[in-house]
């Protein structure tokens, strides 16, 4: 099937079969690998994107569901230019370690912030609930995304 | 020589930080890779059996199969592993299969589907024998042996002082049986890679922690003379020990090597449970003795380690886990068993500690159960008890100066004061626990060196060459830091190559904790040759007095002005000489004696306590970590950000290792059944550090990587026994052991 969305602001389109992943679609066709796969199931969350400001698991949502609406990797988030305070704040606290992680994590920590721009720090720890991170304890990516909303140090 | 820079202590920013914020940093998944061969591979239904037959008809049959291959294709030797005296693993099954899982047939293909489906229709004719799950099974009279030698892999004995006349003579002792369970790595990156022919070369970019290790293993299964082999760490996304061992290298590089062609292959999730390494579980049963006053005076543990069906560090973790056995305390008598066994279970490898938060458990325990009985503060007999400088561990080595346990206890004492009593509320009671541990940094009294090289580069400035492969933690920055300290640079004035065969030399492995520093030592020893050459060369040109010489970072400065380093390389390259430096470091070591266990294992050691708050909900038997306050003694920290990263990481894993983890090797195919910590279980870690100075380290430093790790499990588990009165001595603290730990408690 034919699909057309906006990916990082821009309109796209592209021929996709039914068992398309959006993940897939993104990485192959697209060539952004910001989104990864980490289990192929939706537990780990390395593949979150937004899918008209919500997080979803790229993994599992098919490409044919992204016709007409607005997707965000982590490409649109921000460049090396203009870091959005988000990623800048990631690396001021050290929330970067491997990064395999770091892609959804900024993604469902973006999700947040869109619809709740001054969250708690208990809705900022349900929001990244969904992606797993080895090598940080979360410690300093919970401190990083209280930061960008001015909260915290 | 250069000033005094103060890089080292200073965080600044990893070079790979806004790549990998931005989604421009490539993981060997991320690369594009024209024409390459999709690869998948057979493994096997059966956890032991003979091979009889393999039927390939029909998967090569399929169209878009380029080739299939079995070992009989495997044109070295088919067999690896990491230990010299245990390299008993093949890269394909040949007529015996040991493990469900494990690799039988390789299939290369135009497309990933296609190679997934001929992978499927790959025929295997099995003769099952009897398999072995537990190494009581596996030692048993009657158990078919899974290798030739039989089914003990290593055993390991220590042995110092009389600790049958010190049990006599004690008046406290305290036994008890302790296990801990199978643990999945779980980094986030699967195993990856991909490979090409370059000029008759095999070039294999692939995730790992040890390009040069595998780059010899490589050599070794195909056959091949070590310049035709290329081995280059991409980006690696975690390995906690787990990419240690060979994964995919050897099936890109043969399927390119025999067919000519690029290939690729990353495990899917449900691959990297079933073939990649696992913890070892571990059954540990442990004495302690102790006179009137909490003087510890002896200690007798057996330890058994299930190895699963391949060698891999099986001997590195029980031999590390016995020298290990008594923890960070002064022990004068002691008797110590180890032994790794193996099972029909996926081999077990290298993780985060090798061997040691399993003996953690028990050693950290049983202080408790001795304090206990002798009406004394834990932490007081951990005091009483821990060791100090020129103290003698059970490997009779004599500590030098950095040992910092004293003053990690004393800090952990503090805030313990500060937390006050654990007190319950309406739904559970609550407890405070303390964990302590010591660390030996580096391979097990075995030579383990690393090499570095610093050359001045085409633009004049200096490029630091080290084979130590960076797997997220940071080692980079670290290794960047004291070669800028050195020369009196900026780390961003330093450009890197590391980790690449043909450009770097062999930095040993990104495990035990070494990098920091072994590798570091190497970088500070390239750096001051460096500027020792630089400094002579510039004299000579000069003809000033080296003495009157100053090494600037880029120049050499005299009282006649100043030559450039290009100047410099230009000047020695006329006398066929280069621009320099070269360091080496192997820590000092003493092979521990086959009998007794003594020797000197390790030339430092790092040391920490962490002290956590539990709540346990009385109706549900969950167990939250409330507060987890960690200190280690890390003698000096070069990127104290990357230190708080990996205790703060450390102690997560830990949290998953005490409550959580158990890898069932039936059921668990992914993060669906086998749960990690997510940010909803974990606590906010307190993690701090003190700077013990190691006279033999890099600017003092030690390491932190497996410590931060170590001392988790043990403080939760008696954090829990405070709470509910009753000692869980099981990992996982799941909520079934909790339960029945409830249950137990009765009134309290």
């Amino acid at each position: 099937m034919f699909v057309e969305f906006t990916l990082n602001g821009e309109k796209v389109s592209a021929e996709v079969s039914g068992e398309t992943t959006a993940l897939a679609l993104l990485r192959e066709k697209f060539d952004l690998t910001g989104a990864k796969e980490g289990c192929g199931v939706g537990e780990c969350g390395a593949c979150t994107i937004l899918v008209d400001g919500v997080a979803v698991n790229g993994c599992l949502y098919l490409a044919g569901k992204l016709d007409g609406r607005n997707v965000l990797t982590v490409e649109g988030v921000g460049g090396e230019e203009a870091l959005d305070p988000l990623q800048q704040k990631f690396m001021e606290h050290g929330a970067v370690q491997c990064g395999y992680c770091t892609p959804g994590m900024l993604l469902s920590a973006k999700a947040l912030l869109l619809k709740n721009p001054k969250p708690t720090v208990d809705e900022v720890k349900v929001a990244i609930s969904g992606n797993l991170c080895r090598c940080t304890g979360y410690t300093p990516i919970v401190k990083a995304i209280l930061a960008a909303t001015g909260e915290g140090k | 020589m250069g000033t005094f820079n103060k890089v080292v202590g200073v965080d600044g920013v990893r070079r790979d930080t806004v790549d990998k914020l931005t989604g421009k940093e490539r993981f060997s998944g991320d690369y594009k890779i024209p024409g390459a061969l999709a690869l998948a591979i057979a493994r096997s239904s059966e956890a032991h059996a003979l091979i009889k037959n393999i039927d390939l008809t029909k998967a090569k049959a399929l169209p878009g199969v380029v080739r299939v291959f079995t070992a009989e294709d495997v044109p070295g030797e088919n067999s690896y592993g990491i230990i010299p005296i245990t390299k008993d693993q093949p890269m394909l099954a040949a007529g015996k299969v040991r493990f469900k899982g494990e690799a039988v047939a390789l299939v290369a293909a135009e497309s990933l589907e296609v190679a997934r489906e001929a992978a499927a229709l790959i025929e295997v004719e099995y003769e099952p024998l009897k398999a072995s799950f537990t190494p009581e099974e596996a030692l048993a009279d009657g158990a078919e042996a899974i290798h030739d030698k039989g089914n003990l892999c290593f055993e390991h004995d220590s042995l110092m002082g009389d600790p049958d006349k010190a049990f006599a003579e004690a008046a406290v002792i305290v036994e008890d049986t302790y296990t801990t369970s199978a643990i999945e790595h779980s980094y986030m990156e699967p195993e990856s890679g991909f490979a090409v022919m370059e000029d008759g070369v095999v070039v294999v970019t692939v995730s790992t922690q040890n390009p040069h290790y595998d780059h010899a293993d490589l050599c070794r299964l195909l056959g091949l003379e070590e310049d035709k082999v290329r081995v280059k760490q991409a980006t690696t996304g975690g390995g906690f020990g787990g990419k240690l061992d060979l994964s995919v290298h050897s099936y890109v590089a043969l399927a390119t090597l025999l067919t000519g062609r690029p290939s690729r292959l990353a495990y899917t999730r449900e691959e990297s449970f079933a073939a990649s390494a696992k913890r070892h579980s571990f059954t540990i049963k442990y004495r302690t003795a102790a006179d009137a006053e909490g003087n510890l005076l002896a200690v007798d543990a057996e330890l058994v380690a299930d190895t699963g069906a391949y060698a891999s560090y099986g001997v590195a973790v029980a031999m590390r886990a016995a020298v290990h056995a008594a923890g960070p305390y002064m022990v004068p008598n002691s008797r110590v068993y180890s032994r790794a066994v193996y099972t029909n279970h996926v081999f077990s490898g290298a993780m985060r500690g090798f061997g040691v938060p399993q003996v953690a458990l028990a050693h950290e325990s049983q202080m408790e159960k001795i304090a206990a009985k002798l009406g004394m503060d834990p932490i007081e007999l951990r005091l009483k008890n821990a060791l100090k400088p020129g103290d003698k561990t059970i490997t009779g080595q004599v500590l030098g100066d950095s040992v910092g346990i004293r003053e990690c206890l004393e800090k952990i004492k503090a805030v313990r004061d500060e937390w006050g009593a654990a007190k319950g509320d309406d739904d559970g009671v609550r407890g405070i626990g303390v964990g302590a541990m010591l660390y030996g940094i580096g391979n097990t009294g075995v030579s383990n060196p690393s090499t570095a090289q610093i050359r001045v580069n085409k633009e004049g400035g200096v490029t630091l060459y080290t084979g130590c492969a960076d797997i997220g933690q940071g080692s980079d920055h670290v290794l960047l830091g004291i070669c800028a300290e050195t020369l009196g640079l900026a780390r961003e004035d330093i450009a890197l190559v590391r980790a690449d065969t043909m450009l770097t030399t062999n930095a040993g492995a990104t495990s035990a904790s070494r990098q920091t520093y072994i590798s570091g030592n190497a970088v500070k020893a390239a750096a001051e040759m460096f500027i020792a050459k630089a400094v002579e060369a510039a004299a000579k040109v000069s003809g000033s007095a080296a003495s009157e010489l100053c090494f600037t970072g880029t120049a050499v400065k005299g009282p006649d002005g100043e030559l450039s380093l290009l100047e410099i390389a230009e000047s020695l390259r006329a006398e066929g000489r280069e621009l320099e430096g070269e360091g080496y470091f192997d820590p000092e070591t003493v092979p521990l004696d086959h009998h007794t266990g003594q020797g000197k294992p390790y030339s430092t050691y790092g040391f920490a306590a962490q002290l956590t708050l539990v709540h346990v909900d009385k109706a549900t038997a969950e167990v939250r970590v409330e507060k987890l306050f960690a200190v280690h003694d890390i003698g000096k920290a070069i990127y104290p950000q990357g230190v708080i990263g990996q205790i703060s990481g450390g102690s997560a894993m830990g949290v998953g290792l005490a409550l959580m983890e158990e890898f069932d090797h039936t059921s668990d195919k992914n993060f669906d059944t086998y749960l990690i910590p997510t940010v909803l279980d974990v606590p906010d870690v307190e993690a701090s550090f003190i700077e013990h100075a190691e006279p033999t380290g890099p600017y003092g430093a030690k390491g932190v990587g497996e410590p931060a790790l170590i001392p988790t499990a043990p403080a939760i588990v008696n954090a829990i026994a405070d709470a509910v009165g009753v000692r869980i001595t099981s990992l996982p603290a799941n909520l079934e052991r909790v339960h029945s730990a409830l249950q137990l408690m009765g009134g309290k």
